[in-house]
């Protein structure tokens, strides 16, 4: 059974007298430990399915199933206690919270476990480790450079160990050299932790690292190209 | 859930104090509005005693008839030996009053004359300074209210003159009645001759102790009946009835003011409202982070609420404090025609100060968490974006 199963999913929103529909009908199954790349044209509907299968959206029709939940069926307050528990997030944009340290935004998804203190500081070492970033750790968002705010956003995104990764465009902000830098971790989160990842990117050098890559146009999915993990990704693990 | 809420104390604290200058401004002015709050409450919680308390019911007080300023009601100093004899009459004690301004006033200085024994009796004084058997021999000795005397800078040995009165202080008191603190008092004998010879003999009112069980409406009018055979008619009122007549004009705007209290609160609303608005729009983004992290839209609302009461609950803090403080050392009051009004500080008052405080925080705070609680994640992450 695959992790996340979606089925018949559709979003359409009025935008004045015109129905905009990013999403018609979409099937997708997604298993667990793929890395899956979403590409297209603005407004296809990538990060809208993204933001679906994150369940901080809602369809109008179809299901997302995630691990046995079908998310699209939970209140809001169910669904808030599932992102916790399954979700994790990494934005474009990075997103920390300013006023707390790279340990304390990496720690807040952990706030919300039912975990000993022992057992949330564990796992936020392990995360800043995971990142490499353990030294910079008692250091706010505005003394990080961007590639360190990406990397604290992937390991608040992991530190709960959650059952499914989204990424939206996560190195749309960054510079080259930073960009290649957050593939090979986001390669080495997939390879080595097994972490199901699900990214949407502009980027077809970025996009090539997944082992999975799919094309998004007019609210469908029109491409699904399978391959094999290492003969697309960059990273190998040090 | 209450350890849950303790986790994200530091978010709080440090959402607070990322924008330190903004939150300073709005506990300061919470705090300042909280101030003339307390203030205004230690006004009419004077009030209240004054004429609620079991004294103001248990006590009559003979005046001359149709007479309000103390300087003109002269009644004669034996009509006292006369009301002793009644029915439901349990003591009566000749009083002299003497002040230096019969309008209001809050620096008003009032002097009571009455036999130094009678008073002891009568009175439920503390000596915090000097001695009773000073008072009671010595002929120009005066105990002074310690209201008074940290208004005037008095202590035992001082000597304190205003207008005609010149008097030595042999003691401080303290009382269970506040109002007490801001009198006065000598005998009654040296109190006549200080006033001139037209008033030996004389007494401005005649202090009434009911005995238990006494109806006070029968043994007032019981008092007035039989003085009236007298020179001088009288009028006889329980000493709450008396003094709410006395301060009828005071009354009047004390209870006018309990509007600039409900401005006030108003104020503090309005003030940490729009400073939590401010707050909360400034981070949609973060709080829409924080949902898609998996902080339910609740727990959203009680972080925005938290902030909103901490803010007000400082600033209440913060204002009840310094008017406690300064009702505490200030000693103040407002009287008119002899009779005093104290502002004190209290328990109850600093209990409701802060109460409300934290009460108009979790109010001012509800809209703005409902903003923050009720935005969609997408809309709020792609408005920021």
């Amino acid at each position: 059974m695959p992790l996340v199963e979606i089925r018949n999913l559709t979003k359409s929103f009025r935008k004045g007298d015109e129905v905009i529909t990013p999403l018609d009908a979409v099937d997708l199954d997604v298993e667990a430990g793929d890395f899956l790349s979403m590409m297209g044209p603005s407004g296809t509907g990538k990060s809208t399915l993204l933001n679906l299968v994150s369940g901080i959206d809602r369809p109008n029709t179809g299901s997302i199933t995630v691990d046995g939940v079908e998310i699209t069926r939970l209140s809001k307050g169910r669904l808030a206690d599932w992102r916790a528990a399954n979700l994790g997030y990494i934005f474009q944009t990075h997103n920390l919270v300013p006023v707390l340290t790279a340990y304390e935004n990496v720690e807040l998804p952990t706030l919300l476990l039912s975990i000993t203190a022992g057992e949330r500081r564990r796992r936020v070492e392990l995360a800043l480790d995971a990142v490499g970033l353990r030294d910079r750790a008692n250091h706010y968002p505005r003394q990080l450079s961007g590639g360190q705010e990406q990397r604290v956003g992937i390991a608040r995104a992991i530190v709960a160990h959650p059952t499914v990764v989204v990424a939206d465009e996560p190195t749309g902000s960054l510079d080259a050299s930073t960009s290649e830098q957050i593939q090979v971790l986001l390669t080495r989160l997939n390879q080595e932790l097994g972490i199901t990842l699900l990214m949407v990117t502009h980027d077809p050098d970025v996009a090539a690292i997944a082992s999975r890559r799919l094309h998004l146009d007019r609210g469908k999915i029109v491409e699904a190209a399978p391959e094999s993990v290492t003969s697309n990704s960059r990273g190998a693990l040090s | 859930m209450i350890r849950l809420a303790g986790r994200f104390a530091p978010y709080v604290f440090k959402t607070l104090w990322r924008h330190r200058g903004r939150t300073l401004l709005t506990v300061g002015g919470a705090a300042v509005a909280m101030f003339v709050f307390c203030f205004v409450g230690a006004v009419q919680e004077g009030l209240r005693r004054l004429t609620d308390d079991e004294d103001a019911s248990r006590t009559l007080i003979v005046f001359q008839e149709n007479r309000f300023c103390p300087t003109s009601s002269r009644l004669p100093q034996d009509y006292a030996t006369t009301v002793r004899k009644l029915a439901g009459v349990a003591d009566a004690m000749p009083v002299q009053v003497w002040t230096n301004n019969c309008r209001a006033s809050l620096d008003i200085v009032v002097f009571n004359g009455a036999p130094p024994k009678q008073l002891r009796q009568a009175r439920d004084l503390t000596l915090v300074d000097g001695s009773w058997g000073a008072f009671e021999s010595r002929r120009d000795a005066a105990l002074v209210g310690r209201s008074v005397a940290q208004r005037r800078g008095l202590s035992s040995g001082s000597q304190f003159t205003i207008g005609e009165m010149s008097v030595h202080v042999v003691g401080v008191f303290t009382s269970s009645t506040p109002a007490e603190e801001n009198l006065i008092y000598t005998s009654l004998d040296f109190l006549q001759y200080a006033r001139g010879n037209e008033f030996v003999g004389l007494a401005t009112q005649i202090e009434v102790t009911l005995s238990p069980g006494a109806d006070p409406d029968e043994v007032a009018r019981r008092i007035d009946d039989t003085l009236a055979a007298g020179p001088v008619a009288t009028t006889t009122r329980t000493k709450g009835a008396f003094q709410t007549s006395t301060l009828s004009d005071l009354v009047d705007l004390i209870e006018f003011a309990h509007w600039l209290g409900y401005a006030c609160l108003t104020l503090v609303l309005a003030l940490v409202a729009t400073t939590t608005v401010m707050s909360v729009q400034d981070r949609i983004q973060e709080h829409a982070v924080l949902q898609t992290i998996g902080l339910r839209p609740s727990r959203i609302f009680r972080l925005v609420v938290a902030e909103s009461m901490l803010v007000c609950t400082l600033g209440g803090l913060i204002g009840t404090m310094v008017a406690l403080g300064t009702l505490s050392v200030g000693g103040l009051a407002i009287g008119a025609e002899g009779v005093t009004i104290a502002f004190r500080p209290s328990v109850p008052l600093a209990v409701l100060g802060v109460g409300v405080a934290m009460g108009v925080g979790v109010v001012a705070g509800v809209f703005p968490a409902m903003q923050a609680a009720r935005t969609p994640i997408v809309t709020a992450l792609r408005q920021a974006a």
